[in-house]
């Protein structure tokens, strides 16, 4: 019996799968400028609600100011009637699900959380330019303009090789300064003056070399109130690059030849690789000689796991991003101080982990006009205000405006403080000066790089390795992914 | 008498499947095949396509932002990944890891299946009790392990402390293999115990009374009489703990991401870091996927030939003797 009488062959099949295979994979239309669609408007209403009734996704990292407006979302839904929908998780997953959303040609999410070396400078054309919706007379203006974010960080986070162009607005700012048991320092201060020869107290004047001498003496003398004098995020994780890169760059080095510059708008060519400089290679003697004293655990721990470490007590200071202060508040209330890092011989640097948000370039009509006014709302200065005060966490305002508010500035010396970030304020408002920041290359190969320099450093430490040879094989094998 | 007539079932169906194969098992022109057409519609919408699309990406520089495209790159993505000492290394790392969990959760698996089976009392709170770690989700098991053994706040590295084990697993390139190994064998080896206790609870009874009324101890019933014909379930626990070992990605990322100095970065987790975390390197994610599927395909026939002709050839040879 044949009842196919002219049935596919085997070779039918596999092309027939190879032709369809082929047609997904023809190339989708590309992206044009941003549009700016209107919602009901008619007879004068409301331009935030012109979009009531649609439902956007907002994904990001879990980060304080999304927990906090992710906890606290009333107030936009009764602005607009647009519902949001906020998605957390770890920074790796959104920048997975954000390429697939990209690549996709749909719109998923609406909202990005456009960390600007994960999402925007390699899926720059992914989002839309926030320029024509920010001019456009449609929708409600950006309260106190966009002058009003602190313009570093609206360059580092918003720009990227065009000065025209605005792909995101920032939203959070954190900035590694250093953290400290005040408390400690208050009880074994005058002792390690005498041994150590100068006021430990740290501040402005703290070198890299005083820190690591602190760390060694609070491991000799202080075990009865504290395991270790200082901890590090060196896990090979992005963390450890994070963590490095403040010596780096304290030490006259960087990984471009463009140096600070690619941080900002950024360039095509950022010229040579140079982490292997004489400067790089006295980071890496230095970060490793550093680590050989932090606590034995610092090499299984990024920033949470040592903003745990430190609020389990087990340190007397660290260097982290400034967004923990609210969690140390509550531990240890009143006890923590934070300063600027320390300085290295030719300048200190505070490594700045900001980020904006931006939206779908692929979101359209109502769903793209309720992207921009919920990107509107939550950069605004009350949300920013209602994020630092927030019960699960607390943001810190990119608004220069939040930071000039007499309830704001009240909170600054307080303890406990309704703002607990705002206590780290005299601390980030100082690393955020054009000569103090430290930031990262906006490259789009920068997660590949990111993943050489922190595993080569791992080995470093791990491995007992020679920081020469750790920066040689950095440098050549970032030169190789640069192409 | 009645060893001869439980021989029989399980012996016959073989001289079939081990038959001259029939005109009709070939091609596609039957009515078997058009009543499975259907179903391999499906399963070629959903394997065979991507498959091809894996091959056409190997080849070529993928781009992705507005809409998927390739550009012919030749042999460029093979000779990127095949140069690439790094993805030796991992090779070499997912061996070690495979070969060490397999073995693990085999040997484990049955001996906590044989426990099972001869425990009298008690045997299904047990077998509830043995099988709770593998409904758990992987990445669950992974932050598990991880909070259990974090030197902050672990339970596990805390009993350590206190036993003069003042490390952190984790945080050594001697170590981190071996505990992530050991996470996945506490998820895992319940369920090759609880394959085993199948394979075992299907040994007709008999024929171990039989051996046991001829004089054979417990380790030679164990061994000459139930193994051998546990062949075949056998091949199935190693066949779904291979394929899932070669795959394993979770319980890593969940705890050391690959580190530290990449002592656990096995293979899936460059294909993932290729794919998902770097630029553009979709291609090469691509190799690394096709060298991870020959690289199953071979295991997975190895595996079939030596112990599912073991098996066949262990009942034949039993049907054989009681004839």
């Amino acid at each position: 019996m044949n009842p196919l009488p002219n049935a596919f062959s085997r070779r039918t099949l596999l092309l027939g799968a190879g032709s369809t295979a082929a047609l997904l994979a023809l190339p989708a239309c590309g992206g044009s400028s941003t549009e700016t669609p209107t919602g009901n408007l008619s007879s004068g209403g409301d331009p935030w609600k012109q979009f009531s009734g649609t439902s956007i996704n907002f994904i990001s990292e879990n980060t304080s100011p999304s927990a906090a407006i992710a906890a606290n979302l009333a107030p936009f839904e009764k602005l607009t009637g647009i519902k949001v929908n906020v998605q957390q998780m770890d920074l790796d997953k959104v920048v997975e699900k954000c390429k697939l959303d990209f690549s996709s040609g749909t719109a998923q999410n609406h909202v990005i959380y456009a960390d600007p070396f994960q999402v925007l400078a390699p899926l720059s054309e992914g989002l839309a330019d926030l320029t024509p919706l920010i001019a456009s007379k449609d929708y409600p203006p950006v309260e106190k303009g966009i002058e009003d974010f602190i313009p570093a960080q609206l360059q580092s986070l918003g720009r990227y090789l065009d000065e025209e162009k605005l792909f995101a607005l920032p939203y959070d700012a954190p900035t590694m300064i250093l953290h400290y048991r005040k408390d400690l320092f208050e009880k074994y201060g005058p002792k390690m003056k005498s041994d150590l020869g100068f006021d430990p107290t740290p501040g402005e004047n703290t070198t890299w070399e005083q820190y690591f001498q602190m760390a060694e003496w609070f491991n000799q003398n202080a075990k009865s109130d504290v395991k270790y004098g200082i901890g590090c995020q060196a896990k090979q994780h992005d963390s450890l690059q994070c963590d490095f890169s403040n010596l780096l760059w304290a030490y006259g080095g960087d990984y471009f030849e463009k140096g600070q510059e690619l941080g900002r708008l950024s360039s095509e060519d950022p010229g040579k690789v140079t982490v292997n400089s004489e400067a790089g290679v006295a980071a890496a003697t230095f970060y490793k000689k550093l680590v050989k004293v932090a606590h034995p655990s610092s090499t299984t721990w990024d920033w949470t796991g040592l903003a745990d470490a430190f609020v389990a007590g087990e340190l007397a200071m660290c260097v982290n991003w400034h967004e923990f202060a609210a969690g140390e508040e509550k531990a240890f209330p009143g006890k923590i101080g934070y300063s600027v890092l320390p300085k290295g011989p030719v300048r200190r640097a505070h490594n700045f982990g900001g980020t904006g948000i931006g939206i779908n370039a692929n979101a359209k009509d109502k769903e793209l006009g309720a992207a921009w006014l919920f990107v509107n709302w939550a950069t605004s200065p009350e949300t920013q205000l209602m994020s630092l005060g927030s019960k699960v966490g607390g943001g810190t305002p990119t608004r220069t405006s939040v930071y000039e508010l007499p309830e704001v500035k009240a909170e600054v010396t307080k303890s406990p403080s309704k703002y607990p970030n705002i206590r780290t304020a005299p601390a980030v408002l100082e690393a955020w000066k054009e000569e103090n920041i430290g930031l990262r290359p906006k490259v789009p190969q920068w997660v590949e790089l990111d993943t050489i320099i922190f595993t080569e450093l791992s080995k470093m430490l791990t491995q007992d390795g020679d920081p020469a040879a750790t920066m040689a094989a950095m440098q050549d094998q970032m030169t190789k992914a640069m192409g | 008498m009645s060893a001869a007539v439980e021989a029989r079932p399980t012996a016959e169906p073989r001289p079939q499947l081990r038959g001259k194969p029939t005109k009709e098992r070939h091609g596609f022109r039957t009515f078997e095949f058009a009543l499975m057409a259907p179903a391999l519609l499906v399963l070629g919408l959903l394997s065979l396509i991507p498959f091809v699309m894996l091959i056409a990406m190997s080849f070529s520089k993928v781009k992705t932002l507005g809409g998927v495209s390739l550009e012919f790159a030749g042999l460029d993505n093979w000779t990127a990944v095949l140069g690439d000492g790094s993805v030796w290394a991992s090779w070499g790392r997912s061996l070690v890891y495979f070969s060490s969990i397999v073995i693990l959760e085999m040997a484990l698996g049955f001996v906590f299946a044989v426990i099972l089976h001869n425990l009298l009392r008690g045997r299904s709170v047990m077998l509830s009790l043995v099988l709770l770690p593998m409904f758990l989700a992987p990445v669950m098991v992974g932050l598990l392990g991880r909070f259990m053994l974090d030197s902050t706040i672990g339970l596990y590295a805390q009993l350590m402390q206190a036993l003069g084990l003042d490390t952190d697993v984790f945080a050594k390139t001697s170590t981190a293999l071996p505990a992530v190994i050991m996470i996945d064998v506490w998820e895992w080896t319940p369920l090759v115990a609880l394959i085993m206790l199948a394979g075992l609870t299907s040994v007709p009874p008999a024929t171990l009374e039989a051996a046991s009324v001829d004089g054979a101890g417990f380790l030679r019933r164990l061994f000459f009489i139930a193994v051998p014909q546990m062949m075949p379930v056998i091949l199935v626990a190693l066949l779904v703990r291979s394929m899932d070992a070669i795959r394993y990605y979770d319980i890593i990322t969940a705890t050391t991401n690959g580190g530290p100095a990449d002592s656990t970065k096995i293979i899936p987790i460059r294909l993932y870091e290729m794919a998902f975390r770097f630029n553009n390197q979709i291609g090469r994610a691509a190799v690394v996927g096709l060298t991870m599927l020959v690289f199953s395909i071979v295991l997975a026939n190895i595996f079939v030939k030596v112990f599912g002709e073991k098996g066949a050839a262990h009942v034949t040879n039993v049907a054989g003797d009681k004839h």
